[in-house]
């Protein structure tokens, strides 16, 4: 019997109503005092297509995706055939049998499978086809002991607002299911077990949201963007919370328009922001380095997803680092941060918002699909600790034509803004080349005296930036890096090989540009194996690592570039693997997930090792 | 106290980077004018321009000004006004700027109607790249990119407007100074999106949209007998005419702004006190229990 610790995939036909049950257990499962995560597996589309939504709940909090699926609720039979392989031995499948039967192909011995006529039911009984999804809640909450009550409950307020009559065909739907349940299944229990714990002040909140929501809490009153996967729900969120608080939210005709209203909006004494994904990223490259030579604070969500180009919309990847770092001709000063969590997605907001406004430049917030489309159980956020530092600014003073100067040469590099209507405070803003006053020149030692000033702040704001977190046993020479999603995976990968004798430690990066060397360095400098786990082909993190540390020995890449994030397993077997090959100092590229979506099977050495241009480092370094 | 000011109180001290007899300094000079008649303050002036010879004219406005990236100014000068919408947001840019590299943008911010006013400065040349067709270049325009002369129809650029929503569209003459500040003043004062097309010829590039060109080549709607700017069916029926340009206020209408439409009973967006966090906001977490 396995308690309180589940993975339900909810998968059939995209549009089927699949994602309003699988919120729905989510918040069951959030209610019950479980901790949550979800994600989303959806195809880029609307109407059909394999779709499915995973929701793990379990007594600690992951942060993502268990080894194996534990329970399928299956509306057709291609569900089954794709996700069959991923289930844990001892899980069980509810299948739809109403106008597909179950093959022996996609029947494990060791999985049990409840066939229920779902559809038929809905139809027959209930006279409403649609209610097939609650049906479903009923066998799964009658299978796995969800509390009744809580079920009956969040129903209830999934449909108010559709009315009453609604209100009970859902209910009647969770009753018929619960019922089909013990009727046709007495004798054939699950094997899974929920038991209610407290749920004491907490959310179920989508990474998303969480950036949303601190960007208004941190005083952003004004966003345009323009409509892409995965980012678009920041935009929604803002266009639909906004407007209470006085703020404006556009949507733009494209990312350049989008981009350019942010520096306008900014430029104009607002804290602004956009949201886009790596292909209107591409986009924006231009507005952001006018933002760096402006010294326009603006901050950009980037909810990265599979490139390239139009590449997969909707699945997950940290492939765009490079991007967010290096993009661009000239060079800017930027900061570029990542969350690791739904809770931390709110505060790096908060501080995005600090950090643009008192070094006036760009400031990215990376998440990616695998994080701001999934939802996690969080404590509540701390609305009343954000504090707003809208850094210097130029008020009202009787200067004379003339006196005030935009970009004033200073210590830090940070001149006080005048906010467009301030009286004394006219200037001008160019994208062009200019002096302290703002005017526009090519002059040599100008040039580098401004440059200069503008790059010092890289230098000054390091203070300000969020740290890294140090997770594990701070002594082990077992060592992990990584950022973003992974942090789910990386920890529970710890939690069970410190468990089997193999204590670690984890460095969480969440600055990831200005680059955190003296931080990476003092990490790196004890541990026998660092293992640098990344959702890309090339390593992206792996490689600014090197850049800053040299010659490293057993330095490991572990990547997966199938579109999916980590399952824990697939980082131990990545490490066990590593640790017992005894072979030399080399660092070793291991790629997990060839084997399909969420594959627990071995990893596999690089197949094409030799596209990587593994540093010859790796093999000579010396202790 | 606001004291009256004269357009040498609109002007920096940086000196221009125009060829001697570019049309521009004409447009340079009715704004600084059209800005002092107007009454305006500086501190209350935002004035955006695009890239080219055409975007300098930026730096020559004492205001708060931006000098953004080609053809970007409009989407720029839009959050500009929806941010704080007290200020006097003034956009300028070239025939390039607006109707090339930024024509996206264009069409959008004519059918957004924005209160704030346009500025399109066409010489029908690239100027600053040195000569090269533009996109109200004349067909069979000879320039370095187009050796056997330009095979690209020249774009209408205030039909287009029109077709899109325009509710103010009227062209100018850079020589004609009283009538460009006179058309200035009213776009200002329009509520809405107002575009002023200034023919402004490039005395270096363009050899055959000349000063004597235009002047043999232009007639004015005011001399047109019972012209009427706010029938929609004649002014297009004027801006497609073949032959001689016509000068004047084509079009006006009065329609909700942008800024009305999103601002309504909410002050400048800019002005809002955000450093004190609203505690109606914690309560936003309710939904996600």
């Amino acid at each position: 019997m396995i308690l309180n610790d589940i993975e339900v995939l909810f998968g059939g036909q995209a549009g089927d109503g699949s994602l309003t049950t699988g919120d729905l257990i989510a918040t069951v499962f959030k209610r019950m005092g479980l901790d949550v995560y979800t994600f989303k597996d959806f195809p880029s589309r609307i109407r059909g297509g394999h779709t499915n939504y995973i929701i793990r709940a379990s007594e600690h909090p992951h942060y993502g995706l268990a080894d194996y699926v534990d329970a399928m609720v299956a509306f057709d039979l291609e569900c089954v055939e794709k996700h069959v392989d991923e289930m844990r031995p001892g899980g069980f499948v509810i299948f739809d049998n109403t106008s597909e039967q179950l093959t022996d192909a996609v029947r494990r011995t060791d999985v049990t499978y409840y066939e229920v006529p779902l559809a038929k039911i809905a139809k027959e009984v209930l006279g409403l086809e649609l209610v097939r999804n609650t049906i479903s809640l009923g066998v799964l909450a009658q299978l796995t002991g969800m509390d009744p009550a809580i079920v009956r409950s969040l129903v209830t307020r999934q449909y108010e607002r559709k009315g009453e009559k609604v209100v009970a065909q859902n209910i009647g739907a969770v009753e018929a299911g619960e019922n089909y349940v013990k009727e046709h299944f007495v004798d054939k229990p699950s094997g899974y077990r929920l038991r209610a714990k407290p749920d004491v002040d907490r959310l179920i909140m989508m990474g998303n949201d969480a950036i949303g929501y601190g960007a208004l809490a941190a005083g952003c009153r004004f966003m345009a963007g323009y409509p892409i996967t995965p980012a678009t729900d920041v935009l929604e969120w803002m266009a639909k919370h906004a407007p209470k608080y006085g703020g404006v939210v556009m949507q733009a005709e494209d990312e350049l328009a989008a981009i350019n209203m942010v520096i306008g909006a900014a430029w104009a004494g607002t804290r602004a922001m956009t949201a886009t994904s790596g292909p209107g990223q591409a986009l924006m490259t231009e507005g952001i380095g006018l933002a760096g030579v402006t010294e326009t604070p603006i901050v950009i969500v980037e909810c990265a997803r599979a490139g390239p180009s139009t590449g997969m919309p909707t699945k997950t990847e940290q492939s765009n680092l490079n991007h967010l770092i290096f993009s661009g001709h000239g060079e800017i000063p930027r900061v570029v941060l990542a969350p690791g969590s739904v809770e931390e997605s709110f505060y790096i907001t908060v501080t995005a918002f600090n950090l643009a406004e008192k070094y006036q430049l760009p400031v990215f917030i990376l998440s990616e699909q695998a994080m701001c489309q999934s939802k996690e159980t969080t404590p509540r956020l701390d609305v009343g600790a954000v504090k707003v530092d809208r850094g210097k600014l130029h008020h009202n003073g009787a200067l004379t034509f003339g006196e005030y100067k935009r970009f004033e040469f200073s210590d830090d590099g940070v001149s006080p803004r005048a906010i467009p209507g301030t009286e004394g405070g006219m200037h001008l803003v160019p994208g062009s080349e200019h002096n302290d006053a703002g005017v526009i020149t090519e002059d040599a030692r100008n040039r580098v005296r401004i440059m200069d000033k503008r790059m010092q702040k890289l230098v000054s704001m390091r203070p300000d930036l969020p740290k890294a977190v140090v997770h594990g046993d701070p002594t082990a020479t077992v060592a992990f890096i990584g950022y973003g999603s992974n942090r789910g995976p990386i920890n529970e990968a710890q939690q069970r090989l410190a468990a089997a004798g193999v204590p670690s430690r984890f460095l969480q990066l969440r600055t990831l540009w200005p680059f955190p060397e003296e931080t990476v360095r003092e990490f790196i400098k004890d541990a026998k194996h660092v293992f640098v786990v990344e959702n890309n082909m090339t390593g992206q993190i792996d490689r600014l690592i090197r850049y800053v540390t040299g010659p490293l020995p057993r330095l490991h890449r572990v990547l997966k570039y199938s579109g999916r994030p980590f399952r824990p397993i697939e980082i131990i077997e990545a490490v066990e693997n590593t640790l017992n090959a005894r072979t030399s100092k080399d660092g070793h590229t291991i790629v997990v997930g060839r084997n399909g979506a969420r594959s627990s099977s071995a990893p596999a050495e690089h197949a094409v090792a030799h596209l990587l241009e593994a540093p010859a480092d790796d093999v000579v370094a010396a202790d | 106290m606001a004291t009256q000011l004269t357009p040498k109180d609109f002007a920096t001290a940086t000196p221009s980077w125009w060829c001697p007899g570019c049309g521009d300094f004409g447009v340079l000079a009715a704004l600084k004018q059209a800005c002092a008649e107007l009454a305006l303050q500086p501190k209350d002036v935002a004035f955006v321009s695009g890239i080219g010879c055409s975007g300098k004219i930026s730096g020559y406005l004492h205001s708060y000004a931006f000098h953004g990236v080609h053809g970007r100014a409009l989407p720029t000068a839009t959050a500009v006004k929806l941010a704080n919408k007290d200020l006097t947001v003034i956009v300028a840019g070239g025939d390039g700027d607006g109707y090339a590299i930024g024509a996206g943008h264009f069409l959008h911010a004519v059918r957004r109607n924005p209160n704030m006013t346009y500025i399109v400065m066409d010489n029908q040349t690239y100027g600053l790249t040195k000569g090269q067709s533009s996109p109200t270049s004349m067909l069979g325009y000879l320039s370095g990119t187009s050796p056997a002369g330009n095979p690209d129809a020249p774009l209408n650029g205030l039909a287009v407007a029109l077709a899109a929503g325009g509710t103010f569209l009227a062209r100018a003459f850079s020589s004609e100074p009283k009538a460009m500040v006179e058309m200035i003043k009213e776009a200002v004062n329009h509520p809405g999106f107002a575009i002023v097309e200034v023919m402004s010829p490039c005395v270096t590039f363009n050899k055959i949209n000349t000063y004597k060109w235009f002047k043999e080549n232009v007639y004015h709607l005011s001399d047109v007998e019972g012209y009427d700017a706010s029938n929609r069916a004649k002014a297009f029926e004027t801006l497609m005419q073949p032959g001689k340009i016509p000068l004047g206020v084509f079009y006006r209408e009065v329609r909700p702004t942008l800024d009305e439409l999103m601002l309504k009973d909410t002050p400048a967006v800019s002005g809002l006190d955000i450093e004190s966090v609203d505690p109606k906001l914690a309560k936003l977490q309710e939904a996600y229990l």
